[in-house]
């Protein structure tokens, strides 16, 4: 086994069995369709025209390429969108580095290159962004190889191994045929994702979220900034945004469908889902800075004479965000607010015992307080989620503290 | 009427949101070399060269247009896209080139510092690292769309030059015909070599290579896509003009003052100012080194930071001045090199300043064909810029100004032989 650059290969000349050079490396071609990391072909330029050299006819790679094969066996090339060409859609173009979590330029990629039967097999191994491959690529042709090898070996590598890259493909039907899902951006956490999406151009952002799984996209897209998700969400079919705007908390769906033409609003709306559709639009008549504009619907109240066992039943059905779940609100008839149960005391109580018992003095505001009447709320009562309630006392929605810190960072 | 009314708000939300890029640009062009460019052409041969303003300007604005809708359509900086269709080695030399251009460009900012200050009798060996300091901090600390306002705020003092002209009282007619006319042979023969070198100056400071990459590089940072182009594109159009009718009052100053006085010769921006003290007045003075001092402190805190944007992205570092410094070092770093080596070497004493801006200048306009070609390659491109591709009258205009480009400085370095 040796590794092999693709700069090296690109240009290289290609000799047939008689040792005849008969073209020189245009391309190396991939069919993820086949194989994910294997090489297919070669596209030589002939005296011919452009050949498809078969990577199984190929007996030895490097800086000279030797084939098993007459010339006159390589087939003419036929342009095809499902295969993967690395210098056309890999070298100099941005990728995402899944496990440093960025966007970064690949300098160049680097081959494996094992005996395999009669002939070579050429893998993908990693792709080499530092400034090893930089100056492999600026020495290339002006400095002896000799002399290159040598100096390269000293530089340390900085690669990224094939595995943690993901591809960024604009067009939806080629990242079908080329097997683009993103897998590795969908395990990261939703806001190393918004990270990423954030330096990535306009194009490649509606890539990415056309793609990754709804409830991924809508986490992500929360921590975006706020023009991103606007133009995002704007280049995306309202059909697909619908899907992913259904998946956001409430509270963050109406804040960005507000930032929104009222078309293109309204569209969205139209494509959720009933009961999701009334909480967003209810929340999208409050004014974005007050305790209603940054209220979520998604919380767990229970009749005031539920017992823990209630509460650690509707925990376990509740489908809203994990921040809403730190104090359980407790009501009277029709809806009022009577009582507020922290998390802690109901991991620490008996299954049996009263709610109303373990109720803390609660605190709420109205759906108009501004925003900094209830951040100066957060801060006094050191409050992790705050009730909203109406002129008559009805639980609204309520404030978790991480909207609040969002709110005071955006502020200055 | 209220339909009308809403229309007209809402588009001027979507214009205000897309401002900038395109004025500070212009303004920038209008640099410390800019304005010395046009002071001696102003005071050695008074309106005659008014006419290539016309065709300057017209070429700035095709230019400009071409960064502007690469930005919108690709979302991608000009370096990222030289890069990305043209490979690493071609890059690599381009921004090499631009490093040098530009290192150029700062140092010649700095000077006019310099002499701007030293009218007012401040040792530059004061102000020079006090203003290096304060372009540092501000850009560093602050983030784009704070830098972005204090821009804008200063290019507001450009108006000084026109102040300044008034106060020369030029002869506005013969200015304003000068302008338009078609350009008389006769000039070329009477002045000659010193007329050509003029007009490669002129036109070479009005489009530097610079601007596009910096252009192109704020409006992808302000995330403006197709959908706020036509916006965006007036910001373009009015900073060009805006920049051009900046440049002809400063031509029409030197011209009614020191040219009619037979005061051909002057050494630098600053030197003009000098100049016109007697001729037009204290007041004129004052402005114009203001102007100056203005002028190339702006530039002074656009040029490296544009300088550092490009060849990041290029190259591939992280660059923007929304991470912090240990998140983009390669970016700071150069932004900082810049900022401090520009500044340094106008502490070595008995520097000739006139001299470094000259060359700075004559820098520019040769490597500015290389940059237009690189766009209009790009800009043809449909697998690119899909059913964006360059018109045929951007592609003739932006040719024309490639070859004349070319054709004027391979004439200009013959006839200097």
């Amino acid at each position: 086994m040796s590794l092999v650059a693709l700069s090296e290969l690109l240009g290289a000349a290609v000799r047939d069995p008689s040792g005849t050079v008969r073209g020189r490396v245009r391309e190396v071609a991939i069919a993820p369709q086949d194989h994910p990391t294997r090489v297919a072909f070669l596209i030589v330029r002939t005296s011919a025209g452009q050949r498809t050299l078969a990577a199984n006819a190929l007996k030895s790679c490097g800086s000279t390429v030797r084939t098993l094969t007459e010339s006159s066996a390589w087939e003419r090339n036929i342009a095809s969108d499902g295969v993967l060409l690395l210098k056309r859609d890999l070298l100099d173009q941005q990728i995402i580095d899944v496990h440093g979590r960025k966007v970064v330029r690949v300098n160049d990629v680097d081959l494996d290159s094992t005996p395999l039967n009669s002939h070579v097999s050429l893998t993908v191994v990693s792709v080499e962004v530092g400034a090893r491959g930089a100056i492999r690529r600026l020495a290339r042709g002006v400095v002896p190889s000799f002399t290159l090898r040598a100096l390269l070996d000293k530089i340390p590598p900085r690669v990224i191994p094939w595995e943690y890259v993901d591809l960024i493909e604009t067009d939806p039907a080629r990242r079908v045929k080329l097997k683009i899902a993103y897998e590795g951006l969908s395990r990261l956490h939703p806001a190393d994702i918004a990270d990423i999406v954030e330096d990535l151009p306009p194009a490649e952002r509606e890539a990415v979220f056309e793609t990754i799984d709804e409830e991924v996209a809508a986490e992500a897209l929360e921590e975006i900034d706020p023009h991103i998700q606007v133009s995002i969400v704007e280049s995306l079919d309202s059909d697909r945004a619908a899907d992913i705007v259904e998946e956001m908390d409430p509270d963050a769906a109406a804040d960005l469908l507000g930032d929104l033409s009222e078309d293109r609003s309204g569209e969205i709306l139209k494509e959720m889902q009933p009961e999701e559709r009334q909480e967003v639009t209810q929340l999208l008549e409050f004014g974005e800075h007050t305790a209603a504009g940054r209220m979520t619907t998604e919380f767990v109240a229970l009749p005031e004479t539920a017992v823990v066992a209630d509460a650690i039943d509707a925990l376990k059905t509740f489908e809203g965000s994990r921040e809403a779940l730190a104090t359980i609100y407790l009501t009277g008839p029709s809806n009022r607010l009577v009582g507020a149960v922290s998390l802690v005391r109901i991991a620490t109580s008996s299954p049996a015992a009263q709610l109303s018992g373990l109720s803390d003095p609660y605190i709420a505001c109205a759906p108009d307080t501004p925003d900094d009447e209830v951040a100066a709320l957060f801060d006094k009562y050191n409050l992790i989620t705050l009730a909203v309630a109406d002129e008559h006392g009805r639980l609204a929605g309520i404030i978790t503290a991480d909207d609040v810190i969002t709110m005071l960072r955006h502020r200055h | 009427m209220s339909v009308f009314r809403k229309g007209l708000k809402s588009r001027l939300l979507v214009f205000l949101a897309v401002v900038g890029p395109g004025l500070i640009v212009g303004e920038g062009g209008n640099d410390a070399g800019g304005i010395w460019t046009y002071s001696v052409a102003g005071a050695r041969f008074g309106y005659s060269l008014l006419w290539a303003m016309v065709p300057a300007t017209v070429g700035l604005i095709v230019v400009q247009l071409m960064a502007a809708r690469m930005a919108a359509v690709t979302g991608k900086g000009l370096s990222d896209l030289i890069r990305e269709e043209f490979g690493f080695r071609v890059t690599f030399f381009l921004m090499l080139a631009l490093v040098v251009t530009n290192f150029g460009n700062v140092v010649a900012e700095f000077a006019g510092v310099a002499s701007s200050l030293e009218l007012f009798g401040l040792s530059r060996y004061i102000v020079v690292p006090l203003a290096a300091a304060a372009v540092w901090v501000l850009v560093v600390q602050g983030t784009y769309s704070s830098v972005e306002k204090i821009f804008l705020a200063s290019s507001a003092f450009y108006v000084c030059y026109v102040l300044a002209a008034i106060l020369a009282r030029p002869d506005w007619k013969s200015a304003a015909i000068a302008t338009l006319r078609r350009p008389e042979t006769m000039a070329v023969a009477d002045y000659g070599y010193q007329y050509v070198y003029m007009l490669v100056g002129l036109v070479g400071t009005t489009i530097a290579p610079w601007m596009q990459f910096y252009l192109q590089a704020s409006i992808v940072e302000k995330g403006i896509t197709l959908r706020q182009y036509r916006a965006s594109r007036w910001d373009v159009v009015v900073g060009s003009l805006l920049a051009a009718v900046v440049a002809w009052f400063i031509i029409v100053a030197c011209a009614a003052t020191l040219h009619t006085a037979g005061r051909t010769e002057i050494r630098d921006a600053a030197d003009a100012a000098q100049a016109l003290r007697p001729l037009a007045g204290e007041y004129a003075y004052l402005l114009f080194a203001a102007g100056l001092f203005n002028a190339s402190l702006f530039a002074a805190s656009v040029l490296p930071i544009s300088t550092a944007y490009t060849v990041c992205e290029g190259l591939g570092f992280e660059s923007g001045l929304d991470k912090k410094f240990h998140e983009a070092p390669a970016f700071y770093w150069l932004y900082t090199l810049l900022i401090v080596t520009g500044a340094g070497v106008l502490l070595i004493p008995n520097l000739p300043l006139a001299h470094i801006i000259v060359l700075s200048q004559v820098v520019n306009g040769v490597v500015l064909p290389f940059v237009l070609i690189f766009m209009l390659l790009l800009t043809n491109d449909p697998e690119l810029m899909g059913e964006h591709v360059n018109s045929r009258v951007f592609n003739v205009v932006a040719w024309i100004t490639v070859a004349v480009m070319i054709s004027l400085t391979i004439a200009m370095l013959l006839m200097r032989q």
